[in-house]
C-alpha cells in the first residue's frame, strides 16, 4: 500500500516551494495519488532551456520503499532518456533509490540529468553516439526538439518552416536548416541565404 | 514455459538496463537465445525445476547471426528471468543482516530534537518518544527503517552500509570466485567474431568469452 500520508506531505511541500525550484507534481486524477504528473523547467544553459519537460509518474505499492517509477511524457533529445519512450536511465530511480529521496529531490535528480548527461551509460544509443561523436548536431537536435516539443507559446516549427517555404525555400532544406539552428528561425534564415 | 511472459519481461528489462552495457552488443544474440531457449525447453514443469540439485545444465545454444558473422555459444542451467535480473543489475545494497537491525539503539527524542522528522514516512518525532539510531547517527521511526533495512541495508540518508547477512557474503563470494565451477543460476556465453580484416593475414577468427552470471 502507497503511504498516501506521505505522498500528501510530499505535494504541499513541493507547492510551497515551487517558486524556487519550478518542479511542480500534481495528481492526474483526483482518484488516486498514486498517479502523478511532474513538471520540470529545461535547466538554464542546456539545449533544454525555455522548455517545460512533463513526466509521469507512478508509485508502485512499496513507495518509498520502491522508487517512483518516472517517464517522460515530453519528447526529449538526451542521451539517457529514451526518444522513443521517454524511459529514464537514472540510477536513482532504479538499485541507488532511498526512501529519503522525495518525488521533488528525485525530479530535481532528472532535472540534473538534463544538465548533465551521461552518455557513456545510454537509454538511448542513437543520441549517446550523436553526443559523442558530432556534438554541435547533438546540441541542435536537442534545441530543435526542446524548440518543438517542450514549448508552447512559442511559434511552433510547423508555422516556422511554413514561413521559410512561403519566402521561397525548400521545406525539406528549410526544415534542416531551422533544425540545425536549434529553431532559431533568424538564424535558420541567415543559414539560407548565405548557403 | 510462458514464453510471451518471458519476452514481455525481457523487453521491460531491456528498457531497464543500466549496467549491462557492454553487453548491449550481444541483445540480438540473446534476443535470439531467448527465442532459442523458450521454444527448446519446455521444462518449467520438470519436476526437478525446483530442486537446484538435481537440476541439470540445459544443453549448449548456438547462435549465428549471418549479418555481423557473429557466433554466441549460450550454456547454463539457469532461466531467462534469473539471466535478466542478473544483467539488470537493479538490486542495490542488499539487506541488513538480522542482528545488526537488532542491536540498533533505541533513543528517546528529546526537546532538542523536536522538531525534527524520520527521513522515511516525513512524520515528525514526537517529544519523550522512541526512535532507532543507525551507527551513522542518523534517527528513523523503528517500523519506518526495519522496513527499508530488510529491503537494502543501507542508511536512507547518507547510505552507511550495514552488515549484510553471513549467507549473502557466501553467496556472493561464490559467484565472484567461480572459475572453473558451474554455479547454480550461471550462464556462459562465448561469442566469436569473424574478423575480416585478419582473414588474410592467417588467423581468422578472433574470439571473446564473457562470463554472466546471475
Amino acid at each position: 500500500m502507497v503511504d498516501f500520508a506521505r505522498v500528501q506531505k510530499e505535494l504541499q511541500e513541493c507547492s510551497r516551494d515551487i517558486e524556487r525550484s519550478g518542479i511542480k507534481v500534481i495528481p492526474k486524477s483526483e482518484a488516486t495519488l498514486a498517479r502523478l504528473i511532474g513538471t520540470i523547467p529545461g535547466p538554464v544553459g542546456t539545449p533544454y532551456e525555455g522548455g517545460t519537460f512533463q513526466i509521469d509518474i507512478a508509485l508502485p505499492d512499496a513507495y518509498p520503499f520502491e522508487p517512483p517509477k518516472m517517464q517522460f511524457t515530453t519528447k526529449v533529445w538526451h542521451p539517457n532518456i529514451s526518444s522513443q519512450s521517454g524511459a529514464i536511465c537514472l540510477d536513482i530511480l532504479k538499485d541507488q533509490w532511498s526512501p529519503a529521496l522525495t518525488l521533488k529531490t528525485a525530479l530535481l535528480s532528472v532535472q540534473a540529468l538534463l544538465s548533465a548527461p551521461q552518455p557513456d551509460d545510454p537509454q538511448d544509443a542513437v543520441v549517446a553516439q550523436q553526443y559523442l561523436k558530432d556534438y554541435q548536431t547533438f546540441v541542435g537536435t536537442a534545441r530543435y526538439w526542446t524548440e518543438t516539443f517542450a514549448k508552447k507559446s512559442s511559434l511552433g516549427i510547423v508555422e516556422k518552416v511554413q514561413k521559410l517555404v512561403e519566402m521561397g525555400f525548400p521545406e525539406a532544406q528549410a526544415r534542416s536548416t531551422l533544425e540545425a539552428a536549434g529553431g532559431d528561425e533568424n538564424l535558420a534564415l541567415e543559414k539560407l541565404c548565405s548557403g | 514455459m510462458d514464453s510471451e511472459a518471458e519476452f514481455s519481461s525481457f523487453f521491460d528489462w531491456l528498457t531497464r538496463r543500466d549496467r549491462a552495457r557492454e553487453l548491449s552488443v550481444l541483445m540480438p544474440l540473446i534476443l535470439g537465445a531467448a527465442a532459442a531457449a523458450s521454444a527448446a525447453t519446455p521444462d518449467t514443469e520438470d519436476p526437478d525445476a525446483g530442486n537446484p540439485e538435481r537440476r541439470t545444465p540445459r544443453e549448449r545454444i548456438v547462435l549465428i547471426d549471418p549479418f555481423s558473422q557473429r557466433v554466441a555459444v549460450i550454456e547454463g542451467g539457469s532461466d531467462l528471468d534469473s539471466l535478466l535480473q542478473g544483467l539488470g543489475g537493479k538490486d542495490g545494497q542488499p539487506p541488513a543482516s538480522k542482528a545488526s537491525i537488532d542491536a540498533m539503539p533505541s533513543v528517546e527524542i528529546g526537546e532538542a530534537d523536536g522538531g525534527s522528522e524520520c527521513a522515511i514516512c516525513l512524520e515528525q518525532f514526537e517529544v519523550d518518544g522512541v526512535a532507532k539510531e543507525m551507527p551513522c547517527n542518523h534517527r528513523f521511526h523503528g517500523g519506518c527503517i526495519e522496513q527499508w533495512l530488510t529491503l537494502h541495508g543501507s542508511c536512507p540518508v547518507c547510505r552507511f552500509t550495514m552488515p549484510v547477512e553471513e549467507e549473502e557474503v557466501v553467496k556472493k563470494s561464490e559467484e565472484r570466485g567461480g572459475e572453473g565451477r558451474r554455479v547454480d543460476g550461471e550462464i556462459r556465453v562465448r561469442v566469436f567474431v569473424h574478423n575480416r580484416r585478419r582473414a588474410s593475414e592467417g588467423p581468422d577468427q578472433a574470439s571473446d568469452e564473457d562470463t554472466m552470471q546471475s
